[in-house]
């Protein structure tokens, strides 16, 4: 096992890179006070990497998670994404990127309790989908993939914490992103259901060669991946490349 | 756009949150149409009660009515005491002064009020009369009440009115139906016993007259005891005239045997013969025999039943215009156009007929002559509706008002010009009540009135403050919803969901339940108006403008003194299309404003909201 530690932006690898951030910080006002999240983060990112984001609650790294899935802009640097430079994206643009690019996957699942899961994997591909029936099987594959062909009616109140997940997961691949997003996505799960999604992670990424990022506080999660960056304060802290 | 199924299991699977909004919209919308029902149903009860004076094709009424005094404008044109027609024209038609009399000082003026009680007298009468004592008795009084009748000269006087097209005369009584049984009370008056004295003077004899009575009585004398006779001095005193005394002379110088004896010399025709005329009188005490008197006293009002309709009189020679006309006939034929067969007929007001049970062919007893029942009329005339009506002329000769009539109705040849004939009238007719449907919807008084007056003010202003309140609940419910869906809203975002698309998918949402709330809505009114219309609260109408009336009469008895007519109009709620399409547009626009608010506090969310710990 190599471990190289580097701080460079450059692409290591010939896919290029997918994310590059330069000069990153991010503040937000409370009242008066201002509570700096990010100061000055510098990251790249390449395309089919399997990253995850290590720190204690107020390292920054759900805002860097945010920033990263183009759902909040940085206070100051430039992010470019495959090329395009977020900061001068428009709220439909980010949208339109949201809709295509990039997979979300939460901590907390976050399916829509009244749909099934058939539908609530169809619900993300209703913009860029217009036929229902295109959209429906599209979500059946899906789900058969990640083992709920079982559970396509259910609605999620009925599913385990395992099965709300694999639907997520499923909604996160419905659009076939060129990166992953995942908060945590083991945080609600016990030990064999959160080995069985970094499986389902692990194969969507070697298979699909899919960019997978990951934020967690568990070490077990993090060994698992191609590269380990640690937060603290805001600033990254330590970046390993495990190969 | 949006996801029509997710829409749809949205408000499937929060159906308590959907049902609660939707009923909230659904108690807007049908109050709303109930309010919109209720003033409809009042506009349609007020039209019905004050349109039918245009539906017979009368435009103007002139009464006369008794007037309250005081200075009004009219009064500069009115003599005090005799008003129009007063110097010859038609003043003293029976009952009173001149009719439409003038007015005179303070309260009822004078002459009017004479005249309603000469009138309605015949009410206060002797029931005595109508029996035995003690056996039942049943009469119904014709009165006018406080429609002073005069006489039928004045249609000419209104019909020479310029723009008057016709003018047509109708008789409207207050009928007292009164049963009991005929009072026994009696009083007893002793009368007579005086003893009357008078003493009468004769004028003093002139010396002529004098001599010529004596000689007359001497030679009466002479003639009945021969010559020889001792003048006594008696004679003297008889000449002294004390005229009417039983005796003249005395017997003084009289002989006994054969005594003189002047009494009675009245007696004696001869010597009677030569009084003069004056001395003829005499005194006398007359004794006036005793007498006693014993009278039924005026009818105590205890276990007489009184009940009250109205009866009019139709003018059997033309059907078209009138209190009541052909057109109005529901049931049956006309009066005969005949006369003496038309005072057998009568016809009923469906209203009274249906509350009295009855039918045409059927027949009613008043006062012992029987009338048939010839057919039903369904008058709308406001505030002179009568139960019977007559033949006028027949009515007109059993209510001792023959020739005269109370109520003149004017048709008026161009509609436009209804107040100014109006006007014309009332300058010809000084005292005279006229009145216009317009006026008539003036005077208009009581619940319906009140009540159209109250859904026009407040029915608006309710109506408005109702929708809102469910607006507001249907916003708060909203907002409240998209406040707990902040993670599901942000999700959408982050899975690529754009502001427009959250917007409009939970505009859809309110949207779906603005038409559940409308379809429920209507439901919720149609009820509401269905359960008014079954329920039907009586209104009543009062007019102050067209008195007939027992009020009145009993007003001058000193019960009442209020005097007004009233009808009763049930209250309905009608629905109507449009009523629908507003209650449906009211709730799917209510729920399009809550789907405003909500998707404007769900386009602020960030999309970030999806990542931030919410718990």
């Amino acid at each position: 096992m190599t471990v190289t530690t580097t701080m460079s932006a450059t692409p290591t690898d010939g896919s290029g890179a997918l994310y590059e951030l330069t000069g990153i910080t991010r503040s937000y006002s409370k009242g008066s006070v201002t509570v700096s999240a990010l100061r000055g983060i510098d990251l790249a990112i390449n395309s089919g990497e399997m990253v995850s984001l290590e720190g204690p609650s107020g390292s920054g790294k759900s805002t860097l998670l945010q920033l990263l899935g183009a759902l909040d802009t940085p206070s100051t640097g430039t992010i470019r994404f495959a090329g395009r430079n977020l900061e001068h994206e428009s709220d439909a643009e980010l949208t339109e990127l949201r809709s295509g690019e990039i997979g979300f996957i939460f901590q907390q699942f976050n399916l829509i309790p009244t749909l099934s899961a058939t539908e609530n994997v169809e619900i993300a591909l209703i913009p860029r989908e217009r036929s229902r029936e295109r959209r429906q099987a599209r979500a059946i594959e899906l789900l058969t993939q990640v083992g709920l062909a079982h559970r396509l009616d259910h609605l999620p109140s009925r599913l385990s914490g395992g099965e709300q997940q694999r639907v997520a997961i499923a909604r996160a691949l419905a659009k076939a992103p060129r990166v992953v997003i995942a908060d945590e996505p083991t945080g609600n799960l016990d030990t064999a259901t959160a080995t069985e999604i970094m499986g389902l992670l692990h194969e969507l990424h070697e298979r699909e060669g899919v960019t997978v990022i990951i934020a967690t506080h568990d070490e077990e999660i993090a060994t698992q991946t191609t590269r380990r960056i640690k937060l603290r304060d805001g600033s990254i802290i330590s970046d390993e490349r495990i190969s | 756009m949006f996801s029509l199924s997710y829409v749809i299991n949205e408000l499937r699977r929060r159906i308590g949150r959907t049902l609660v909004t939707a009923l909230g919209l659904a108690a807007g919308v049908g109050l709303v149409m109930g309010i919109i029902g209720v003033s409809e149903g009042l506009s349609n009860a007020q039209n019905r009660v004050l349109s039918p004076l245009g539906s017979v094709g009368t435009d103007v009424i002139v009464t006369r009515t008794v007037a309250p005094t005081t200075s009004t404008a009219s009064t500069t044109t009115t003599l005090p005491t005799s008003g129009f027609g007063g110097g010859g024209g038609f003043a003293g038609g029976g009952g009173g002064g001149g009719f439409f009399a003038g007015r005179g000082s303070t309260g009822l003026n004078a002459a009017d009020t004479q005249t309603l009680l000469s009138a309605n007298s015949s009410i206060i009468t002797d029931l005595a009369k109508l029996g035995k004592p003690g056996t039942q008795f049943t009469h119904d009084f014709f009165v006018p009440g406080t429609l002073i009748t005069f006489p039928t000269a004045a249609l000419a006087d209104v019909a020479k009115v310029k723009g008057v097209q016709s003018a047509v005369g109708a008789l409207s009584l207050q009928a007292l139906h009164e049963t009991g049984t005929v009072p026994t009370q009696v009083a007893t008056v002793k009368t007579g016993g005086q003893t009357i004295s008078t003493t009468v003077k004769p004028p003093t004899l002139t010396a002529a007259q004098r001599l010529a009575e004596r000689t007359c009585i001497q030679t009466a004398i002479t003639k009945e005891f021969g010559s020889a006779t001792s003048t006594p001095a008696a004679g003297a005193s008889g000449n002294s005239g004390t005229a009417g005394t039983g005796r003249i002379g005395g017997g003084a110088g009289g002989t006994r045997g054969g005594g003189l004896n002047f009494g009675g010399i009245s007696s004696n025709p001869a010597i009677a013969a030569c009084l003069t005329p004056a001395q003829k009188a005499y005194q006398q005490n007359v004794v006036v025999p005793e007498q006693t008197v014993r009278q039924v006293l005026n009818a105590p009002t205890t276990n007489t039943a009184t009940s009250t309709y109205t009866v009019a009189g139709v003018n059997i020679a033309n059907t078209q215009s009138g209190l009541v006309t052909t057109q109005q006939l529901t049931k049956g034929s006309w009066l005969s156009s005949n006369a003496a067969v038309a005072k057998t007929e009568v016809l009923v007001n469906t209203a009274y007929a249906t509350q009295k049970g009855y039918k045409v062919g059927g027949s009613i007893t008043i006062n012992s002559v029987k009338y048939s029942i010839v057919g039903l009329v369904n008058p709308t005339l406001t505030g002179n509706t009568a139960d019977l009506y007559f033949s006028l002329n027949y009515l007109q000769s059993i209510s001792s008002s023959t020739g005269r009539i109370n109520e003149v109705l004017v048709k008026v040849a161009n509609a436009n010009d209804v107040n100014a004939v109006a006007k014309a009238i009332k300058a010809a007719l000084p005292g005279a009540t006229v009145l216009t449907s317009a006026n008539l919807a003036d005077q208009v008084t009581g619940s319906l009135s009140n009540a159209h007056k109250l859904a026009n003010d407040l029915g608006g202003a309710l109506a408005v403050v109702v929708i809102l309140a469910a607006f507001l609940i249907a916003v708060l419910l909203t907002l409240s919803s998209v406040a707990k869906r902040v993670r599901e809203i942000g999700s959408l975002r982050a899975i690529g969901w754009s502001r427009g698309r959250v917007v409009r998918q939970i505009v859809a949402e309110t949207a779906g339940i603005g038409i559940l709330g409308g379809l429920i809505g209507i439901g919720v009114g149609a009820i509401i108006c269905v359960i008014i219309g079954a329920v039907g609260p009586a209104l009543s109408v009062t007019s102050s403008g067209l008195t007939v009336g027992a009020s009145a009469v009993s007003g001058l008895i000193g019960q009442s003194t209020t005097s007004a007519v009233s009808t009763t109009v049930h209250l309905t709620a009608p629905i109507h299309l449009l009523t629908i399409l507003i209650a449906f547009a009211g709730a799917l626009i209510g729920g399009l404003i809550a789907g405003a608010a909500g998707g404007w506090r769900a386009a602020r969310l960030a999309p970030a909201s999806a990542l931030r710990d919410l718990g």
